[in-house]
């Protein structure tokens, strides 16, 4: 393999993280939607903490991305 | 695409950096304008008057970030509303600039770097002021051995706060010229009846609204607001209970 092909595929590698991430944020929301299911008048809150969480959880994600575009396109 | 990503990591300067820089001096401008013709207004007003317009919003924007500095830090810390606010408006500023076509000045590492520093500073000036000599018994906490742990783990406020500004400005950035770009082709593609240079702009206005909205408004607003509740988490962290000091000074 040369070099291009091992740079395409360690940034593969890297984004794999967004796995992870979505995983997260799924169980995020449906916890969130089971407390909506219990408490409809806390709705509101609910969906505010959700926001700010999710985006507390992309983080990593975005840590991911970060990484794969400065191996394809920095290193 | 080597273009897109690589000059905003590069030292040199080159056209993209140069557009972040442009674009982080209008934000700039357009706050120093803003500021002075809110404290002119404000000192014109008639203090018995209902405010209008411009001085209406800043006092709600004021009154917002006081009301949210005193819900999660407490009193103590009655003075960090304005720094709070001045922080916030610069981040959503340079993430609306985005929508002008500029690159957001947050693409460029520098920026969000250097407000990360400014959250990173605050932190340990605060720990300094409310702990004196006992703030350095921190890099030693359990015992003297995780001495090397503590100093790799003081830095991590400061990088996630910034790699989080820094990745999401970039990575919309980035997925916005990809789209642009290959509807460029499209819309080539389909007017290539017209001259060259006019053909590339059809398609590009109907579908990149989209994007703009949610990478420069909602996420924007998103991680500006993330960054303060941070902020202002972690700077209130460092000072100890307010029940214990009033336990202190009782006895």
């Amino acid at each position: 393999m040369d070099a291009q092909a091992v740079k395409m595929l360690a940034a593969a590698i890297a984004i794999l993280a967004g796995a992870a991430n979505a995983l997260g944020e799924g169980m995020l929301c449906s916890k969130t939607v089971e407390g909506i299911a219990r408490n409809p008048e806390a709705y509101k809150n609910l969906r505010t903490t959700m926001i700010l969480g999710c985006a507390l959880v992309e983080t990593t994600g975005i840590y991911a991305l970060l990484v794969s575009l400065l191996i394809l396109f920095v290193g | 695409m080597d273009k897109i990503v690589g000059i905003f990591l590069s030292p040199i300067p080159n056209d993209e950096a140069i557009g972040a820089l442009f674009s982080s001096l209008i934000v700039m401008v357009i706050m120093v304008i803003l500021s002075i013709i809110i404290s002119i207004m404000a000192r014109r007003q008639d203090p018995l008057k209902k405010p209008k317009g411009l001085l209406l919003l800043a006092e709600i924007g004021v009154n917002y970030f006081d009301g949210q500095v005193e819900e999660l830090m407490g009193r103590r810390f009655k003075g960090f509303g304005s720094i709070i606010m001045c922080i916030a408006v610069y981040i959503v500023l340079s993430f609306l600039i985005g929508l002008t076509g500029l690159p957001s000045p947050l693409t460029n590492l520098a920026t969000p770097l250097s407000l990360g520093l400014v959250t990173f500073v605050l932190i340990h000036a605060t720990a300094v002021r409310f702990n004196k000599w006992k703030y350095f018994k921190r890099y030693v906490d359990p015992f003297p051995f995780f001495l090397p742990i503590n100093l790799l783990s003081m830095w991590s406020p400061l990088l996630s706060l910034s790699l989080r500004l820094f990745g999401n400005a970039l990575a919309g950035w980035t997925l916005m010229s990809v789209v642009y770009y290959a509807l460029e082709s499209v819309s080539a593609a389909i007017f290539s009846m017209l001259a060259e240079g006019l053909n590339t702009i059809f398609i590009a206005p109907l579908i990149t609204w989209i994007l703009h909205a949610y990478f420069d408004l909602f996420s924007g607003v998103i991680q500006t607001l993330v960054f303060i509740i941070l902020t202002m988490l972690f700077v209130a962290n460092e000072a100890p209970d307010e029940d214990e000091m009033q336990e202190k000074l009782s006895i």
